[in-house]
């Protein structure tokens, strides 16, 4: 039924900005396609339908530009094939380099040391400060990451990111009561977290079918969820196989679950970062 | 195993409904329409269709003053015989019944 009215109107202007929008999203080049489809948006009997027609133009866009990408001859062959290795390595050791150098500033202004622990005189008297610097220095390592383009390091700059704030808030919420059980939560969690970036990783960067139109690419919240559910099963499965001493820790439980969605969550974000750059066309694939 | 290209349900019901007028020229918006399909997903089949030649594409003059010129659509030759062999080598379970007809195209 013809939705007359202000509700109408509003869905036509909103649909001619959006078409206006995607256009400049497009390569004067490569707008063919986009052209055509906006020029039978003009056959929507109201702004309601024209609006419903424009949207298709979202995932238009993208496979324009995919195959934009794809059919692009690659600049300058060695410096394309090294540049990302070079910006990768770059990122995460700088990161490690300044996390380490910031550690060791601490303990020495804190009259502390790394190996105690939480022993007496162990850099976890301190929990907030050196917590503070572990996870501070990887959210920047990821933040250089993005900004140098570098998305592996990037994605293993999210892992880090969540191992240590999950970890600290472990710490901080049980203690370390004994050193086995905290290592199997570690490892545990760093499993997890990998398994989350990775699988969103997946998600985001493979092309689901040839229309794109898969309910995993329509729904990414949803995609990246099941990813980070998956990722929690995996890590708790392969920890159940060493120690079952872990499974009982309801705590434990929920550092590793919320290191694999957290992870997922963030990979998801750094692939949403990667897609919006390579709308612009400036992304470089790595 | 990898699927075959141009064998999923929006693909078939697009190569379908080309292949009942294969010499006749289609609106996207008409095409949009009869296979229930949206535009988001019938543009990027549509794109390609035409890359793999087996559309072929016009851009034509508008019925109506101060409208935008309209791309339209048809098989090739090339494009028809292998949208036959496509539809009749397709599982049934992979062919999509439309659910939407709306006479006469636009």
């Amino acid at each position: 039924m013809p939705m007359h009215g202000f509700l109408g109107r509003l869905a036509d202007a909103l649909a001619r900005q959006l078409l206006s929008w995607l256009h400049r999203r497009v390569e004067p080049g490569s707008r063919e396609w986009l052209d055509a489809l906006t020029a039978e948006s003009e056959c929507a009997d109201d702004g309601w339908q024209r609006l419903r027609w424009v949207l298709g133009g979202v995932p238009l866009v993208w496979t324009i530009n995919k195959r934009r990408r794809m059919n692009e001859p690659t600049r300058g062959t060695m410096r394309a094939r090294i540049a990302p290795g070079v910006a990768n390595i770059a990122a995460i050791a700088g990161g490690h380099a300044v996390i380490i150098q910031a550690i060791d500033v601490a303990t020495h202004f804190f009259r502390c040391h790394l190996l105690f622990g939480n022993q007496p005189g162990g850099c976890q008297d301190h929990p907030f400060v050196f917590a503070s610097i572990a996870i501070g220095g990887a959210v920047l390592g990821m933040i250089v990451a993005l900004a140098l383009r570098a998305r592996f390091a990037a994605y293993w700059w999210a892992v880090i990111s969540v191992f240590n704030t999950v970890g600290s808030v472990w710490y901080l919420r049980s203690g370390i009561v004994d050193l086995p059980r905290y290592g199997a939560t570690q490892s545990a969690m760093l499993m997890a977290a990998t398994f989350g970036a990775v699988l969103v990783a997946i998600v985001r960067e493979t092309p689901w079918t040839e229309t794109g139109a898969s309910f995993l690419s329509r729904h990414r919240i949803t995609a990246h969820l099941i990813a980070g559910t998956i990722s929690f099963a995996m890590a708790d499965f392969l920890i159940r196989m060493h120690d079952r001493h872990l499974v009982a820790d309801t705590v434990s439980h929920y550092a590793v679950l919320g290191s694999a969605m957290f992870a997922a969550i963030l990979a998801g974000l750094i692939g949403r970062h990667g897609s919006r750059r390579s709308a612009k066309g400036t992304i470089v694939r790595l | 195993m990898p699927r075959l290209p141009n064998t999923s349900p929006q693909t078939l019901s697009v190569l379908e409904l080309l292949l009942e007028s294969p010499r006749s020229w289609h609106y996207g918006y008409a095409l949009s329409q009869l296979t229930g399909l949206k535009s988001g997903t019938l543009y990027p089949i549509l794109m390609r269709l035409a890359d793999q030649g087996w559309l072929e594409t016009r851009w034509t003059e508008p019925e109506q003053p101060g409208r935008p010129p309209r791309h339209t659509y048809r098989l090739t030759g090339e494009g028809a015989k292998a949208a036959r062999t496509t539809l009749a080598e397709a599982p049934p379970s992979r062919m999509t019944r439309r659910l939407v007809f709306v006479p006469g195209s636009r």
